[in-house]
């Protein structure tokens, strides 16, 4: 647990009334998770940079339109998915929402070892999140990484809990498939 | 298929309540199906976990970039005015004082009972004042934000802009190597035919210039 001196509901409320410094530390505690979420979704960084930049700027412009601060991550995220894949639009205007893939060679994982988990552990993971649709990979990532609710996803994602579920079921077969004996075999 | 009371997935994703919990652990206990499939549903989850995260490679400067900040002294005057508190204490003074001056200067002149009116637009004045300038702080950090979208927006239709550039100049570059690749390839034949063509003819003349 994190100790926080003043929670994000208050500096939500006081950036909401023009307090610049508040938004300066909404943003300073923000900006890690929403880099990472756009980083997983596009696969490029200097993307996830500059969409990071617009998502905070665009936040800032629309905070007095949130009605509950309580519901600031979610209302942040829709914004960051909305920044995503309408630069996804841009570049490539004539494909359908399903069809857009990250435009990145990789998906935005960063592979590497640490003294916790081993490399091989990470690429194995990184391949297996490789073969995931758009979608799925963004249902997991919001999920897994960023531990939000079935129900908030289905704020981010704008469609039905059922949606979200499906595709998260369908992501998790797959990466059960892959990730299940490799791990099973890595502890035996 | 799961035969848990609950979808052990949604068991292993949080998303069940505490009794929901309970129930599908007694039953993970007791069925060696479910325990498998929890076992590598857990595994997988794990596995997730494996892949950190990355620093951001520059901060955010948004808020904090000089730009748009108000100047010092709209700063120091938002900071006053912006508390409730101290605008409630300098209402009061100020009140206190014309009570005082009222009293000194008016004393035994005039009644007592006209003097609220004035006050009261004083105040309201003030407060009018103080207001003004907010808005004018919120305007000046609202025109910054638009300045500041509408760079990002070029900036991003720049980088399209040069993203298309270098691919049609990339194309031109392969069209071009394609067409040198093509007329090499129509020099060589064509070498290949006059060389065919002279051996065909040249080899019966020489073998009569052998013969003579």
């Amino acid at each position: 647990m994190i100790f926080r001196a003043v929670e994000d509901t208050d500096l939500i409320r006081q950036a909401a009334r023009g307090a610049v410094e508040a938004f300066n530390l909404l943003v300073s505690r923000w900006e890690k998770r929403v880099y990472n979420y756009l980083l997983r979704i596009t696969g490029n960084r200097e993307d996830a940079l500059d969409l990071t930049q617009d998502v905070f700027l665009k936040a800032y412009q629309n905070l007095r339109k949130l009605d509950d601060p309580g519901r600031f991550a979610p209302w942040l995220y829709r914004i960051a998915h909305n920044e995503a894949y309408s630069m996804f639009r841009k570049r490539r205007p004539e494909s359908d929402i399903a069809d857009l893939e990250p435009e990145g060679t990789d998906t935005g994982i960063t592979v590497g070892g640490s003294s916790v988990f081993p490399l091989e552990l990470s690429l194995a993971v990184a391949g297996a999140l490789k073969q995931l649709s758009p979608e799925q990979r963004e249902a997991v990532v919001l999920k897994i990484y960023q531990g939000f609710k079935f129900e908030e996803m289905a704020e981010i994602l704008s469609c039905p809990v059922s949606t979200v579920k499906s595709r998260l079921y369908a992501a998790f077969e797959l990466l059960k498939t892959e990730l299940a004996p490799i791990k099973a075999r890595g502890v035996s | 298929m799961s035969c848990s009371p609950f979808d052990i997935r949604d068991y292993v994703l949080k998303e069940l309540s505490d009794p929901e919990r309970k129930q599908v652990e007694v039953h993970i206990k007791g069925c060696q199906g479910c325990r498998e499939e929890w076992e590598r549903l857990r595994l997988t989850e794990a596995a997730l976990f494996s892949l950190r995260e990355e620093e951001i490679p520059q901060r955010i400067a948004f808020v904090s970039d000089k730009i748009f900040e108000p100047s010092p002294w709209h700063r120091a005057w938002a900071a006053f005015w912006g508390s409730a508190a101290r605008l409630g204490f300098a209402s009061a003074a100020m009140l206190s004082v014309a009570l005082v001056v009222f009293a000194v200067v008016f004393t035994g002149a005039r009644p007592a009972v006209s003097t609220p009116a004035p006050l009261a637009s004083a105040s309201s004045g003030n407060v009018k004042a103080v207001a003004m300038s907010t808005d004018q702080i919120q305007q000046q950090i609202q025109a910054a934000v638009e300045r500041a979208v509408t760079a990002s927006e070029a900036r991003q239709q720049q980088k399209l802009e040069q993203v298309v550039a270098d691919i049609r100049s990339e194309d031109l570059k392969e069209r071009q190597q394609l067409a040198r690749m093509a007329d090499a390839a129509l020099d060589m034949s064509t070498q290949r035919r006059l060389a065919v063509e002279r051996s065909s003819y040249d080899f019966p003349r020489a073998q009569k210039e052998g013969l003579q």
